[in-house]
């Protein structure tokens, strides 16, 4: 059901008005104001664009990343090419995007999702293939451009602790995690697959190598899994997961390492974290299939490639920079909380995106089995 | 030319929005539980055979059934106390119940979420009580979950049961008391029932709102205790899964009609949403 379509009248004397001749731009722009403020812009054939020329609207997670992508990749490029950015971040959930693209109205020229979503999403017909006669495949690490997404930006899963409850022996791998009699406490886990299986395969004697923990052992992972849970909490959000070990609910957890570094930098903060088999996620930028921006978002994908742009980002919130070309202007102060460092990231493993992305659904379902039951 | 009556004619716009903006989205998302990913009833049949399905809607009516049962037993207490206590003093319970009957229910969970931690208030108070000598785990367990719930429920148990109360003519148990019957006898064979109607209205209220309930289990349980609401928003938001998430709301609506048909049977339904 449609609810923004009125008679064609109505459109063609608003069309007729704006392209009148004797209708200066500051009159039209005015209306164009009444009419988005009125939820009616829509209704105007490529309305959206005429607001100020260009546009392009860049779907989040809110929280951090809603403060810093239009510091680093948004004024900047509307500075650079008048097209404006605007953010949303409410959170381009797999459900959203696909309500949108099959009811036909989408409002989000791209998201910021992870690489293995691309996959999923890709595959079934909701997204629009990445163009890579504009954006540069050579410009992130290999495997990092995908055919639905390119990766703007890396974290990781890594192994936060309480440095209280630990004293000289810290916990520094995914079996020290699992290892509840020489490491008391409790442990948090996410309530999604992503991170837990992996690091459960290496906590149950998989070597640190992607290459062997790929194809996962689902059985062997998901029992693993049951092996601790009776001390594990499992975390929806990425705030609970620094709660949890603020409250001192949990004395390890896996965690984002975006939000590791914020709560090891705390004020009278006792928690620390290891880089040391840490899991590498490719997040990534996917663009709704018939974005209202077309073509013309790309040119913003590229230009959140370049290595300035992604320094800001990891100076800001501690993103990876998926150009590794990015890692010869880090400054050493920064380094140490950079998941994309030469030294970071040969400790860590990378996630198959394509692999979690033909999986996911499937596994998700056996994961809630294992946590719920 | 044929009269179109008066109030149908005020109700037909109230009609035609909630059948327009409410009914037909509701439509689509049942006859999604019979399309997706085919046709057929293969989801149905997933929520009758698969072992996950089967035990998230357990862990539902278990959660359902002891919320209900503590906050209609709770509820009978305080609405008996408020129904025969003077004007003023009820006036002052009315505000308690309500304060909390106002607040989010996000607030209220997150409010337990620290009130049930290992040294929380409440295991501090039963530990200096000597009734535990141990921290009870009580935070991301189906216990925990159960007591925000309960919790939440409560003003729901009381109300219906308070209108039913005040309402039970007080000569009657003067009359039984005057005639020879001791107190308890009074209360089970005049008082309670006389507000058997109210307690029914309870107890199909709070079993209703329980059934759809989402944040307070997400918050309180730990990703351990999986409630059917929950199960929805994962499998539309978060994976590819909409027959079933599809045909577990349809469940959940059904059981809400059925609730209402069974309850239609003892009482009037009316009774239920304050009218009299």
């Amino acid at each position: 059901m449609k609810f923004d379509q009125q008679p064609d009248g109505f459109v063609d004397a608003v069309k007729a008005v704006l392209d009148g001749p004797d209708f200066p731009g500051s009159k039209r722009r005015q209306l164009i104001k009444l009419l988005a403020s009125a939820g009616m812009l829509s209704l105007v054939p490529g309305g959206a664009s005429w607001a100020s020329d260009k546009k392009i609207v860049v779907c989040n997670w809110g929280g951090d990343m809603l403060r810093a992508q239009p510091v680093a990749w948004g004024r900047p490029f509307q500075k650079a090419t008048g097209t404006r950015v605007d953010y949303d971040g409410t959170g381009p959930s797999f459900g959203k995007i696909r309500t949108m693209v099959e009811s036909k109205h989408v409002v989000w020229d791209v998201c910021d999702a992870n690489l293995a979503v691309a996959y999923t999403l890709g595959t079934k017909g909701f997204l629009e293939p990445i163009d890579y006669s504009i954006v540069d495949r050579n410009k992130v690490r290999p495997g990092f451009a995908t055919e639905f997404g390119v990766s703007n930006f890396i974290y990781s899963f890594i192994l936060a602790y309480d440095k209280s409850k630990f004293g000289d022996h810290p916990p520094r791998t995914w079996a020290d995690f699992w290892n509840v009699k020489e490491f008391p406490g409790m442990r948090s886990l996410s309530a999604r697959t992503l991170g837990t299986l992996e690091g459960a395969l290496m906590a149950d004697g998989v070597p640190a190598d992607a290459s062997k923990i790929y194809p996962i052992d689902e059985k062997r992972a998901l029992a693993k899994v049951a092996e601790l849970k009776p001390h594990t909490i499992y975390w929806h959000t990425s705030s609970e997961s620094q709660q949890l070990l603020r409250q001192g609910q949990v004395s390890m957890a896996m965690i984002y390492s975006t939000r590791a570094v914020p709560l090891r930098k705390e004020p009278g903060s006792t928690f620390d974290f290891t880089w040391n088999q840490g899991i590498v996620i490719p997040a990534g930028w996917v663009v709704p299939k018939g974005n209202p921006a077309g073509k013309e978002v790309f040119k913003f994908l590229a230009f959140t490639q370049k290595p300035e742009t992604q320094l800001e980002m990891l100076r800001l919130v501690g993103a990876g920079p998926a150009n590794p070309a990015t890692n010869a202007i880090v400054p050493p102060e920064l380094q140490r909380d950079n998941p994309a460092s030469e030294e970071n990231f040969r400790q860590q493993i990378m996630a198959d995106p394509v692999w979690v992305g033909k999986n996911q659904d499937r596994i998700y379902h056996d994961y809630i089995k294992v946590i719920s039951g | 030319m044929p009269r179109i009556s008066l109030p149908l004619a005020l109700a037909a716009p109230a009609v035609i929005l909630i059948g327009a903006m409410f009914c037909l989205p509701v439509l689509q998302i049942l006859a999604l539980s019979f399309t997706e990913p085919r046709i057929g009833l293969e989801n149905y049949v997933a929520l009758a055979t698969d072992p996950l399905y089967l035990h998230i809607i357990a862990t539902t009516l278990r959660i359902c059934a002891w919320t209900t049962l503590v906050a209609v037993v709770l509820g009978y207490v305080v609405a008996y106390v408020m129904a025969n206590v003077t004007d003023r003093i009820r006036g002052w319970m009315m505000i308690f119940l309500l304060v909390p009957f106002w607040l989010s229910v996000l607030v209220r969970a997150f409010a337990w979420s620290f009130l049930l931690t290992r040294n929380g208030f409440v295991n501090a108070t039963l530990m200096t009580l000597g009734i535990i000598s141990q921290p009870l785990h009580l935070l991301y367990t189906e216990t925990g979950v159960i007591i925000g719930m309960i919790h939440y429920m409560l003003p729901y148990a009381v109300l219906p049961m308070l209108t039913t109360m005040v309402g039970i003519d007080k000569s009657l148990v003067v009359a039984a008391r005057s005639l020879g019957a001791g107190p308890v006898r009074t209360f089970l064979r005049v008082w309670l029932p006389l507000s058997l109607p109210g307690v029914m209205a309870a107890i199909v209220l709070v079993f209703i709102m329980s059934l759809g309930f989402f944040i307070t289990p997400a918050l309180l349980g730990g990703g351990k205790t999986v409630m059917i609401a929950q199960y929805i928003q994962f499998g539309i938001s978060e994976t590819m899964n909409w027959g079933v998430a599809a045909a577990f709301a349809t469940a959940l609506l059904v059981a809400v009609m059925l609730s209402l048909v069974l309850a239609s049977r003892t009482m009037r339904i009316k009774n239920l949403f304050g009218a009299t």
